[in-house]
């Protein structure tokens, strides 16, 4: 069951500008999904198209099985959200800025406290959130998005103006958001590095097409295929062909053998039967590709 | 029901903003201003007092400067300010990702405008009698304004100078939706002003939406004798002005 999914979604600024192009999103029921892609890529048109901030021009957009302009205030009212910079009213505390939300919601006026303190602004008092530094009107986004307990959270670059510590911070409480309700997330990024850590499921766009879409261990196997396991030996000429007899593609890198990485156990059987033809083995070693680099491949090409 | 939610949390919203302080500072302007004067000239405090018609002076001379110049300002100043809160702190894609139809937040807002219109004017009223009895306090031997209140007089007066604002708040609330930029829809505002003021004297300025403050004031005055009523003129502007700010604001292709 997809908590978003969208079809065949296509948006144009104007005519020769393509921004989104056949975008087919699916994003499951109770994951945390990161929506990858450089600047520019189209992420923050696709969670606007989302949030019906944007008018859909082509395609199908469903959140929780239901299209989302037959039923838009119905869907908002289980979704919270953080598009870009966050939108706090300048001359308000931070209390106030969730009361008026409340008043929308209608959700209990005691989740003002327990969003508050969520994410540590329970001791602003009447600090005007205008007065407030970027993270913490980037975490008053966030209680904003979360005080109404929605079902699904789109977030996009929440990450934007936190430090380190913040960054750690934010990615633990939706952590925690997900695991203890069960909340889809959807939060965009530019950074592979920085979600890679939080979520379950992946979804790759440039230039408006999405590239790549799957579970988190898909793009981790990729990463295993790509990774390469270095021989080097006495006679690397012979190494080949045993090499190549067991199907294993090598191929030569500066002096060394390389093959495509194997499990331990099967890397120490080649080890033996090396040494069993009579070859000296000085030196194994597999280098691996980060997702990083798979990002950017799938980017680049 | 939503309606009303959505009041409450636009009537937040105004909280501490320059428009509401503009509607209170706006309020006791003149009255402030007249209470001066009296107290300056308090020699003719006693005489004007016991004028028989002393209210109905003090009311004219409290609307002058009001009418034609401070409450267009004003308005034009408050609704735009009121729309400008979304853009200027970018709170529009927020607002427009909550659970509520763009009909209930356009009317809503609209809403908040005109209620923010009621308490200038009851302020405004508050204001005018302060500035009536305050003098006489200060000043030995002058007694409180012995002639009556003409109430109804002054009550169907502020309904009319309402109803006359009702076009400058429409198209000012149109425009702040309309325009990101701030100086736009109050430039706008001010040329219309200003075009009203220049056309005064003229046959068919009634046919300019931000004159009939002006025109109403001056027709109290026995200053315009065209037989046109005025409050129709202004209503119908209003919700001209209202109908095409609600086409301009649903139709709108990006909500934030």
């Amino acid at each position: 069951m997809y908590c978003i999914e969208t079809e065949n979604l296509d948006y144009k600024f104007s005519p020769d500008q393509q921004v989104l192009k056949s975008i087919d999103l699916q994003v499951p029921t109770g994951t945390i999904y990161g929506f990858l892609g450089p600047n520019g890529a189209g992420k923050t048109t696709t969670l606007r198209l989302l949030l019906g901030l944007l008018r859909k021009q082509s395609g199908r957009i469903s959140i929780f099985g239901k299209t989302f302009e037959n039923n838009r205030t119905a869907i908002l009212r289980n979704t919270g959200s953080l598009i870009e910079s966050p939108s706090v009213y300048a001359h308000l505390t931070a209390r106030e800025n969730l009361l008026l939300l409340q008043k929308v919601y209608q959700c209990p006026e005691n989740r003002i406290n327990e969003a508050l303190e969520t994410v540590g602004l329970a001791h602003t008092g009447n600090k005007k959130a205008g007065r407030f530094s970027l993270g913490m009107k980037q975490r008053l986004g966030i209680a904003i998005a979360i005080l109404h307990k929605p079902e699904l959270l789109i977030l996009d670059e929440p990450t934007n103006g936190l430090d380190p510590n913040g960054i750690i911070e934010m990615r633990e409480l939706l952590k925690k958001l997900n695991k203890e309700s069960g909340m889809t997330i959807l939060i965009s990024s530019h950074l592979l590095s920085e979600i890679e850590k939080l979520v379950s499921h992946l979804g790759i766009i440039h230039k408006g097409k999405l590239l790549f879409q799957g579970p988190m261990e898909e793009l981790q196997q990729k990463q295993k295929q790509r990774s390469t396991t270095y021989l080097d030996t006495s006679n690397n000429l012979r190494v080949a062909e045993l090499m190549h007899s067991q199907g294993h593609m090598p191929s030569h890198h500066n002096g060394m053998i390389g093959i495509p990485v194997v499990d331990k156990l099967e890397l120490a059987r080649l080890n033996r039967e090396l040494l069993q033809e009579g070859i000296d083995v000085y030196q194994i070693h597999t280098q691996r590709t980060d997702l990083e680099s798979i990002f950017m491949d799938l980017v680049q090409n | 029901m939503q309606f009303i939610y959505c009041f409450q949390a636009e009537w937040i919203k105004r909280k501490r903003s320059l428009s509401s302080w503009l509607v209170i500072i706006g309020a006791f302007f003149t009255p402030v201003i007249l209470l001066f004067i009296k107290l300056i000239y308090y020699g003719k405090l006693k005489a004007g007092n016991l004028n028989p018609k002393f209210w109905e002076i003090h009311w004219k001379n409290s609307w002058e400067s009001m009418a034609i110049f401070l409450l267009p300002i004003g308005i034009i100043l408050s609704a735009s300010l009121i729309t400008q809160l979304e853009y200027k702190n970018n709170t529009w894609k927020q607002w427009h990702t909550t659970p509520q139809h763009f009909t209930t937040v356009f009317f809503a807002k609209l809403t908040v405008i005109i209620v923010m219109m009621v308490q200038f004017f009851i302020l405004f009223n508050i204001g005018i009698y302060l500035s009536a009895v305050i003098p006489g306090l200060f000043v030995k031997g002058v007694s409180y304004p012995p002639a009556p209140i003409p109430y109804a007089g002054f009550l169907k007066q502020n309904m009319v100078f309402f109803i006359t604002c009702l076009p400058i708040i429409s198209l000012q609330y149109l425009a702040g939706l309309h325009f990101k930029n701030f100086l736009v829809s109050v430039g706008c505002g001010i040329a219309l002003w200003i075009l009203s003021i220049a056309s005064l004297t003229w046959k068919f300025s009634f046919t300019i939406p931000y004159t009939y403050t002006s025109l109403y004031f001056l027709k109290n005055d026995g200053r315009f004798k065209q037989t046109v009523s005025i409050e129709s003129w202004a209503f119908l502007y209003f919700i001209a002005f209202t109908v095409a700010g609600y086409i301009l604001y649903v139709t709108k292709k990006e909500k934030g």
